[in-house]
């Protein structure tokens, strides 16, 4: 059985005039220890996806269906209380901003250690020896000093290393990382994509990655869903979908990326960068039926388009193998 | 070799960090201290754009890459060094003796968000700069203009009435490209104009610039963090590292023998797709705080080949056989 399962899930802004659906029924799942990614470009709902597993779903946002099974007991129809017990312990979260994530007014070592005792009856001071270690595990020069030091003491890389180090603290079962290097520059976030890895694979942690970075997803992941205004359209192996990918959003996405030349200058790459077609204007009301046939018409005229073909996303998953 | 458009010389600038008079007097053993201290953005950098060529200036966050933008841009004047455009020195010219220039250069910015007025339509926004540099011009030739350079970034004329939220990113920035070119400017400096869209969008609006350079004679100092990009885009690269260019060689040389430890890093840390795994150069630390500058080369503490030399010497930007002009020690020497 699957660590996390995601069935049908469903969920919904109440705006005026109507709800407006973020996510429209998308099913996917994730073992122990296994890495996905999910990929989309911004407003295709992939944070909406991994903010709903833990109900972190704002107001006038609300979960509206499906299920949510987190080893068979559904995180969706849970109180606030039990979700409590399983938030930021069992399954912790690492979001995009560092600074909006931890507390300023709070020295580092007092936030680990609140974490801790919030999950933990244990002393102050074994639950100090913990943000130690997970400090160590973090890479962190002196792990001690930083334990006293307050957020705005630390720069941006070493900001997202204690966010991890706190992700860490009760060696959860599933982490999820929305955008955790996006604003980081490029060497930093070299750095903490290679050390999410490697902690991953060694506490043997599950991780959802939420990025826009085809590449990152690419060195991290060893799954991928490409969502698009809240459908899941392709998932499957990374690998394979970067080295073939069905989907003529995921081509166009793969395409649009610019090709960096080997080393060495043997390929030049092309110029010109190949765009996706149309971009949809923020507010406009999404085609129902099909929302991606404004955008591929090539496809769709040469019926190519698996939604025309088959009437719906052609999900690897669903091909036998 | 013809001169070039823009050339910059010896440039620096320093964004004082200290305050008022009194906050920098301090009370020390008995004696009262002045301290002044000061964020070094620029710290001596000498460039030259070429016509017809697009210049890409690449670095992390607080290298300076943005503040050589505007400081060639006229938006902060330099603490020291010299601005020459088309051969006339522009950095120290005030008010109708800008002018000219002004229209000459225009500036993209990096958030169509934030760069469009909210409470001007799309056409207001596109006829305001055409009004004021071309004064004379009829009514009727003002809205032929925004018409044309609507169509020409492919944002349809009949939207002119709309404002700037109703539109999406790339629309938006597409808007202010067309703001740029309505006073068909020669030399457009770009701060980071894809920075804030999707990767598919990012495609559009630089196939968009591409095009404009080719049909405008257009000449580009364009800014990123983003090499992926340039290797498209740019003719010549820039590499800057804390106020300083460590690296500048054509693109194609750049990408293809990296000289510089910092550039072979940075080219090492993009994500690419055929990589199963993170597989960058690991760099020693993190960048210093331009506060306090290191002594000798601004990179000697993180690079892995860094001597005694390094320490103390400053390196000067030196041409190697390639064609690459490179600011290392290591280099220059042989050693790497």
């Amino acid at each position: 059985m699957a660590l996390l399962e995601v069935k049908d899930l469903d969920v919904r802004f109440a705006v005026r005039g109507g709800d407006l659906k973020a996510l429209r029924r998308i099913s996917f799942s994730l073992d122990k220890g296994e890495r996905l990614g999910l990929v989309g470009e911004s407003g295709a709902g992939k944070s909406v996806a991994a903010f709903s597993i833990l109900n972190l779903i704002a107001k006038p946002g609300y979960i509206a269906g499906g299920q949510i099974l987190f080893e068979g007991r559904d995180l969706a129809a849970m109180s606030e209380r039990e979700l409590r017990r399983i938030r930021g312990n069992r399954i912790a979260m690492i979001f995009q901003d560092p600074m909006m994530t931890l507390n300023p007014v709070l020295t580092i070592g007092t936030q680990m250690v609140e974490a801790i005792q919030a999950h933990r009856k244990i002393s102050r001071r074994q639950a100090r020896e913990i943000a130690l270690d997970r400090l160590r595990k973090v890479q962190i020069p002196s792990p001690e000093k930083r334990l006293d030091q307050y957020p705005h003491e630390l720069s941006g890389g070493m900001r997202q290393r204690v966010i991890i180090a706190i992700a860490l603290l009760l060696d959860p079962d599933i982490i999820i990382a929305d955008e955790p290097t996006t604003a980081l520059d490029v060497t930093i976030q070299a750095e903490i994509m290679a050390l999410l890895l490697e902690l991953c694979e060694r506490e043997n942690v599950a991780l959802m990655l939420i990025t826009h970075d085809l590449g990152v997803v690419s060195q991290v992941t060893q799954r991928m869903l490409v969502m698009y205004s809240g459908r899941i359209i392709e998932q499957g192996p990374t690998r394979e979908i970067i080295n073939d990918a069905q989907h003529p959003y995921t081509q166009g996405l793969i395409n649009a990326l610019p090709q960096m030349g080997e080393p060495g200058g043997a390929i030049v790459p092309d110029p010109r960068l190949h765009a996706v077609a149309e971009e949809r204007a923020l507010g406009v009301p999404l085609p129902p039926p099909l929302p991606l046939r404004q955008r591929a018409v090539p496809a769709v005229d040469a019926g190519l388009c698996p939604f025309r073909q088959r009437g719906r996303g052609l999900l690897r998953s669903e091909q036998p193998d | 070799m013809t001169s070039p458009l823009v050339s910059i010389r010896g440039l620096e600038k320093r964004f004082d960090l200290s305050g008022g008079l009194l906050e920098q007097i301090t009370f020390e053993k008995g004696r009262f201290r002045r301290r002044q201290e000061a964020v070094h953005a620029i710290n001596g950098v000498d460039l030259d754009v070429q016509r017809g060529e697009a210049l890409c200036v690449v670095g992390e966050s607080g290298c300076g890459k943005s503040t050589v933008a505007r400081t060639v841009m006229g938006l902060i004047s330099p603490s020291a060094g010299e601005i020459h455009y088309d051969g006339q020195r522009i950095d120290n010219l005030e008010g109708k003796a800008a002018l000219p220039y002004r229209r000459r250069m225009q500036m993209i910015f990096q958030n169509p968000y934030a760069s469009l007025n909210p409470r001007m339509t799309i056409q207001q926004t596109l006829e305001e700069p055409i009004r004021f540099h071309f004064p004379t011009w009829s009514a009727a030739e003002v809205r032929d203009k925004v018409h044309e350079v609507m169509q020409s970034v492919g944002i349809d004329p009949d939207w002119g009435s709309r404002f700037g939220h109703e539109f999406s990113g790339g629309q938006r920035q597409r808007i202010a490209i067309a703001r740029a070119l309505a006073v068909d400017p020669e030399f457009i400096v770009a701060d980071e104009p894809i920075s804030a869209l999707d990767v598919s969008i990012q495609a559009q609006v630089l196939n968009l610039l591409m095009d404009a350079q080719e049909s405008r004679s257009l000449t580009y100092l364009f800014i990123t963090h983003d090499l992926a990009v340039v290797e498209h885009f740019g003719t010549r690269v820039a590499v800057m590292y804390l106020g300083r260019v460590c690296e500048l060689a054509d693109t194609r040389t750049l990408f293809a023998t990296p000289r510089h430890p910092y550039t072979q890093a940075l080219l090492s840390a993009i994500p690419k797709l055929e990589d199963d795994r993170p597989n960058h150069i690991r760099l020693q630390g993190e960048v210093p705080t331009p506060v306090n500058l290191p002594s000798g080369c601004v990179f000697h503490g993180r690079c892995p080949y860094a001597n005694e030399r390094c320490r103390r010497e400053v390196p000067k930007l030196i041409a190697t056989d390639g064609g690459t002009r490179v600011a290392c020690h290591a280099v220059e020497e042989g050693r790497l």
